[in-house]
């Protein structure tokens, strides 16, 4: 069982939506679990795999990755570009065996503090479920 | 600089209790002062404050700091409040980076110990990242004192005014033949009974007489480079095949025309009838004349009677059937989008009978019956007789999720309250019936007029109609009664429809141009929606009117004259700065691949020969929005966003975990 | 005035919110009227499930037991004959006998669903019959569930009865999977509609039968060698126009029909009038006594002189036929299902 793990989650959020969002729900005093710590990227179009990789590498237990909702890029379409790029990545962490239910990639816009808070929750819960990433790969 | 040479200052905000109640300012302030290269590390009530920000920079003076950490509310709220501060003491104010330990940390989390624990790691990788910063420039632009309007409507008439008034050069593009856009389509305007004409003419000769606006009317914008200060725009004028010089707005071409009364006027709605050649509306600007081309016998099949009759009455020899389109490019500094809108269309409601029966209308059609101006020179007749039961139904394709437009189009239940008025004024005897939902009577005495209305005697249901069906040649309105609640039918000789306002229909189209967004509702999307709603994202693109969202007459105004101002402080100023979070390429490692030139959707990455048929990237950093999507392309990593290295991100990346 | 009913959704829904909801449905009038056309799903503007709050509402009915005896009984027949006109399920597949019709265990390309009204109504045994003529003249491998075919459970559903409702979809669908049904082609638009839209699940393709129709014409496979000249009026059955929105295959197959003058009510398609055979109405009349929907629509229909009155559902047909019957309008106006008119002219 993973009572008493706390999952290690980093979190990519794009200036525009995602990010604002995160302060929305700062804003509403709306409450997630501590375990998610957010990097500021402009756009997720900007969010290659080696970050991932390195999220992971550092001893991160799940990566979630926020954009904008598609339509809604500020630089048009970053936010796909990101869906293309993460849908490989995903395939490459099956592969080195990390386990592609350690990488989500979301869509918060800048009005969805709520939404950004529920996806947050669930994320954690999910990685909890799944138990630490490096304590596993050390067999 | 060498990394030994970097000294940090690192400042912990209390935010009075906003972050302090939670999260253990001071051991944050401790565990910060033990990283690497931190000169500095201090807690304060209130950074932001006059003291707070008086403190960093004596500190920058006294301990030689040249990186600041300032870890307190998120950096959307004040990122440039800081760099401006760290900019008065002589730093570059690119030299700034912030923690967000309120909004994402203090405000979100209960438990104090790991709200703690995020803060100091949030803090670690702030300090870890500034570590790394380098100074960045600025690059100024210069900006064109001229300006393009799109949309001859009330919008872009005051906007291309007020511009042109202050000295600087407008090019008014409109793709019909007269400027005017609804404005002119309307009879008498709310709350103050205006007749739409007689204020909306002088503005409209205005334009045409002032010397530093260029009307191209009859013509669309097809292509928009640059960027702000250096738009570079190309434009089609369409072939009126009518010379504009010779023509003196006589009408013989149209008297004298085959299919005269023949052709549905679009200003009418199709209620009234014109020829091939034609002029809008009798108040035109220009007031000449254009044949329609998609009409035109002999355009379309070369041959008309035995000779074009046109051609042969008028005096002027104006027509020109060899006319040809002409493409003219210009370069302006700024853009004002005033494109206006387009109104439902009541098909999509099928249970109200529109296009059904002749005798339900739309509100604009009801507009141009009621007109002095329009078919019937303002005599309200339907099918031969002047009714007696006249029913108003509001809400059509607005507030409506079964036909996806959930919004409120803002001037239906005024311009409701008016169309009432004056059948009541012109047929005192009818009856009139408003069935509701809500009566919106928001504005400047929008609710004295609607409170005059009601007195004149017309009766305002609440409820919306659910079915109209026809009864002998009358036809049946169905609705409940929601304020007694039963069911109630009103029988009428007319019924108007209060179609809403919904974005034109090309409105995509006009995005792809301009390279902006679009609201969830349809309508382009602006910069804040409270803050700043007469600006897009993109720099020195501006909007008003409608077509940013629906509005009246004195909103479209002052909307338009905020938007002139806006894009005349920008031309003012002559210069501007662009943000210099841009990308840049290694012209070493760089292969001239060309996908960051692909990727890319502003065209900043130019492939450049660097001597000797060696091609490499360059970015030009007024184009270059800083999105990064070249950085995550590129496979040779030689391409990176200036601030948001791979290498500092990964030293985020290492010190958040 | 068309108005028929103290059945006021807006009501209920708003005095829902105060007072008890179990007191607020039992105290009012109204709640078996209402035969779930879906207008007021369709026009709501807010996109309220004010349908499916009907249906919740009969719920708590149908828990409390207090239902109507003509609609308990109803129920229950489905419950223990798997069809509500409380006929056993052993004389299911009578209307079929002398016709040859191929059960669906020797498999087929179509299953058609014939449905509990025209198996087991006289009337409606015609239209059966009809269709069944109508594809072997077309050369359609088609086969029926014979005494095996229960109800859908559309009305069951709609009458308050959620959980009956899905003992016979599971039912239903375990029995297309064992004869691996594809496609399903049904008479009754409720039919259609529930498999549709409402089996969860379902990995079988499902059409009117008036869709068929509409195809095998346009493919050339069915041709028509007699004339029909009359003035024939469509009325839109809720189920398959307003809920489903197929408007254009039933008017295509009439329209195919030689010798026909196609005219269209006042009230066609979105906007057509409900017959008051939905929701349960087959089985329970108003309280209100003002003229029935039904009477107006034949009305309509003799409006714009149609000699028949055409439809392409078995509630539309019984309804519309009663009043033309009542109101012995025989010798002026026509109902028949469309099935029926195919087959006169074939």
């Amino acid at each position: 069982m993973n009572k008493g793990f706390e999952p290690n989650i980093v979190g990519f959020a794009c200036n525009w939506c995602s990010y604002a969002g995160a302060d929305l729900a700062g804003t509403s005093r709306i409450k997630y679990p501590p375990n998610i710590k957010i990097i500021r990227v402009m756009c997720t179009g900007r969010v290659t795999p080696a970050f991932i990789l390195k999220s992971f590498q550092s001893g991160a237990d799940g990566v979630l990755v926020a954009g904008c909702h598609p339509g809604d890029c500020h630089y048009i379409a970053g936010n796909l570009k990101c869906e293309k790029v993460m849908e490989v990545t995903k395939r490459l962490i099956d592969i080195l065996g990390i386990g592609k239910g350690r990488l989500r990639l979301e869509w918060v816009s800048a009005s969805e503090g709520g939404r950004f808070a529920d996806v947050v929750k669930e994320f954690t819960e999910q990685i909890r479920e799944l138990g630490p990433f490096l304590e596993k790969s050390q067999g | 600089m060498e990394p030994e040479e970097i000294r940090i200052g690192v400042y912990i905000c209390h935010c009075g209790i906003n972050i302090a109640a939670t999260v253990d300012v001071e051991q944050v302030r401790d565990s910060a002062s033990q990283l690497p290269n931190v000169a500095v590390s201090k807690d304060f009530k209130y950074m932001c404050s006059d003291p707070g920000q008086a403190l960093v920079r004596s500190d920058i003076e006294e301990n030689d700091l040249n990186r600041i950490v300032v870890a307190s509310c998120s950096p959307r709220m004040h990122e440039p409040t800081f760099r401006n501060t760290i900019q008065q003491a002589g730093l570059n104010p690119y030299c700034l980076e912030m923690a967000n330990i309120r909004e994402q940390c203090s405000w979100v989390h209960e438990d104090k110990a790991s709200a703690t624990d995020k803060a100091t790691k949030l803090v670690s990788a702030a300090v870890a990242k500034a570590l790394l910063l380098e100074p960045l420039e600025e690059k100024e632009v210069e900006i064109k004192p001229q300006a393009l309007v799109m949309g001859g409507g009330i919008a872009g008439i005051q906007a291309s005014l007020d511009i042109a008034d202050a000295g600087f050069q407008v090019y008014l593009v409109e793709r019909d033949p007269s400027i005017g856009g609804h404005m002119a389509q309307l009879d008498k305007t709310f709350p103050t009974l205006d007749c739409s004409a007689c204020i909306l003419t002088p503005k409209m000769v205005e334009v045409e007489r002032h010397p530093n606006i260029d009307l191209l009317s009859y013509s669309e914008v097809t292509e928009v480079n640059g960027y702000i200060g250096n738009f570079t725009v190309k434009v089609r004028k369409k072939p009126r095949y009518i010379n504009m010089g010779r023509c003196t707005g006589c009408g013989m071409c149209a008297e004298v025309c085959l299919l005269k009364g023949r052709i549905p006027s679009e200003f009418d709605l199709g209620i009234g009838k014109r020829s091939v050649p034609y002029v809008p509306f009798p108040y035109a600007v220009p007031s000449k004349y254009t044949i329609d081309a998609e009409r035109c016998l002999f355009l379309t099949k070369g041959k008309c009677g035995k000779s074009p009759a046109c051609k042969e009455a008028c005096t002027a020899d104006a027509i020109d059937f060899e006319q040809k389109e002409e493409i003219v490019e210009l370069d302006v500094g700024t853009i004002v989008v005033a494109t206006g809108f387009d109104l439902f269309d009541a098909t999509e409601k099928p249970e109200y009978g529109y296009g059904l029966y002749d005798n339900v209308l739309s509100g604009l059609e009801f507009e141009r019956l009621v007109s002095s101006s329009g078919p019937t020179q303002g005599k309200i007749v339907v099918g031969g007789k002047e009714p007696r039961d006249v029913v108003f139904v509001q809400c059509v394709g607005s507030r409506d999720k079964s036909v996806g437009n959930e919004y409120c189009s803002r001037v239906c239940c005024m311009y409701t309250a008016k169309q009432a008025h004056l059948i009541h004024e012109k047929l005192p005897d009818a009856r009139l019936t408003i069935f509701y939902i809500d009566v919106r009577a928001f504005g400047k005495g929008f609710e004295e007029f609607y409170d005059r209305v009601r007195e004149e005697g017309v009766r305002y249901i609440r409820g919306n109609v659910s079915d109209i069906i026809k009864k002998g040649d009358r036809l049946m309105v169905m609705a409940e009664d929601t304020l007694v609640g039963e069911p109630i039918d009103v029988e009428a000789d007319l019924v108007v429809l209060a179609t809403g306002i919904v974005p034109r229909v090309d409105v995509k189209e006009l995005m792809r141009l301009l390279k902006i967004s679009q609201s969830p509702d349809g309508f382009l999307l602006e910069a804040h929606p409270k803050l700043r709603p007469v600006d897009t994202a993109s720099d020195g693109i501006y909007l008003a009117g409608c077509c940013q969202s629906p509005k009246d007459i004195p909103d479209t105004v002052a909307q338009a004259k905020g938007a002139a101002s806006s894009a005349m402080t920008k031309m003012a100023k002559g210069k501007v700065k662009v943000e210099a979070t841009t990308a840049f390429v290694d012209a070493f490692i760089c292969r001239g691949c060309g996908r960051c030139v692909e990727v890319c959707e502003y065209g900043a990455p130019e492939l450049q020969e660097a001597g000797q048929g060696v091609l490499v990237s360059e970015v030009n950093d007024s184009l270059c929005k800083g999105c990064g999507a070249c950085a995550v392309i590129c496979p040779s990593g030689a391409i990176s966003m200036k601030h948001f290295k791979n290498g500092q991100i990964f030293s985020q990346i290492e010190a958040v975990i | 005035m068309f108005r028929k009913s103290h059945f006021n959704v807006r009501k209920f829904i708003y005095d829902g919110f105060d007072k008890d909801m179990a007191k607020v449905v039992f105290e009012r009038e109204g709640i078996w009227d209402c035969t779930t056309c879906s207008a007021c799903l369709n026009k709501c503007p807010k996109g309220v499930d004010t349908l499916g709050f009907v249906t919740g509402l009969r719920q708590l009915m149908v828990e409390d037991g207090r239902i109507p005896p003509p609609i308990r009984d109803a129920l229950k027949s489905v419950s223990t004959h798997k069809n509500p006109w409380k006929i056993g399920a052993e004389k299911r597949s009578e209307w079929a006998e002398g016709l040859e019709v191929k059960n669906i265990s020797e498999g087929a390309d179509i299953l058609y669903f014939v449905g509990c009204t025209p198996a087991y109504d006289a009337r409606l045994q015609k239209v059966a019959r009809a269709i069944v003529e109508i594809l072997k003249r077309a050369g359609v491998d088609f086969a029926i569930l014979g005494n095996e075919e229960g109800c859908c459970g559309s009305e069951i559903r709609r009458m308050g009865d959620p959980w009956t409702f899905e003992y016979l979809a599971e039912e239903n669908m375990e029995i297309f999977k064992k004869y691996n049904v594809s496609k399903v082609i049904t008479t009754s638009p409720h039919c259609f509609n529930t498999f549709k839209n409402e089996y969860e699940g379902a990995d079988f393709e499902v059409q009117h039968y008036t869709e068929l129709i509409a195809s095998l014409i346009q493919e050339g496979r069915l041709s028509f060698s007699r004339e029909i000249g009359k003035t024939i009026t469509y009325h839109d059955p809720c189920f398959l126009g307003k809920q489903n929105k197929v408007f254009d295959p039933p008017r295509k197959v009439l329209t195919s029909i030689p010798g026909i003058k196609f005219v269209e009510m006042d009230r066609s398609r979105e906007r057509s009038l409900c017959c008051e055979g939905g929701g349960g109405r087959m089985w329970i009349e108003s309280e209100d006594s003002e003229d029935r929907l039904a009477k107006i629509r034949v009305g309509e229909a003799m409006d714009v002189q149609a000699e028949i009155l055409a439809t392409a559902c078995p509630f539309c047909l019984l309804t519309l036929e009663d009043v033309v019957k009542t109101e012995e309008l025989e010798a002026s106006i026509e109902v028949l299902d469309i099935a029926e008119l195919v087959i006169k002219a074939l």
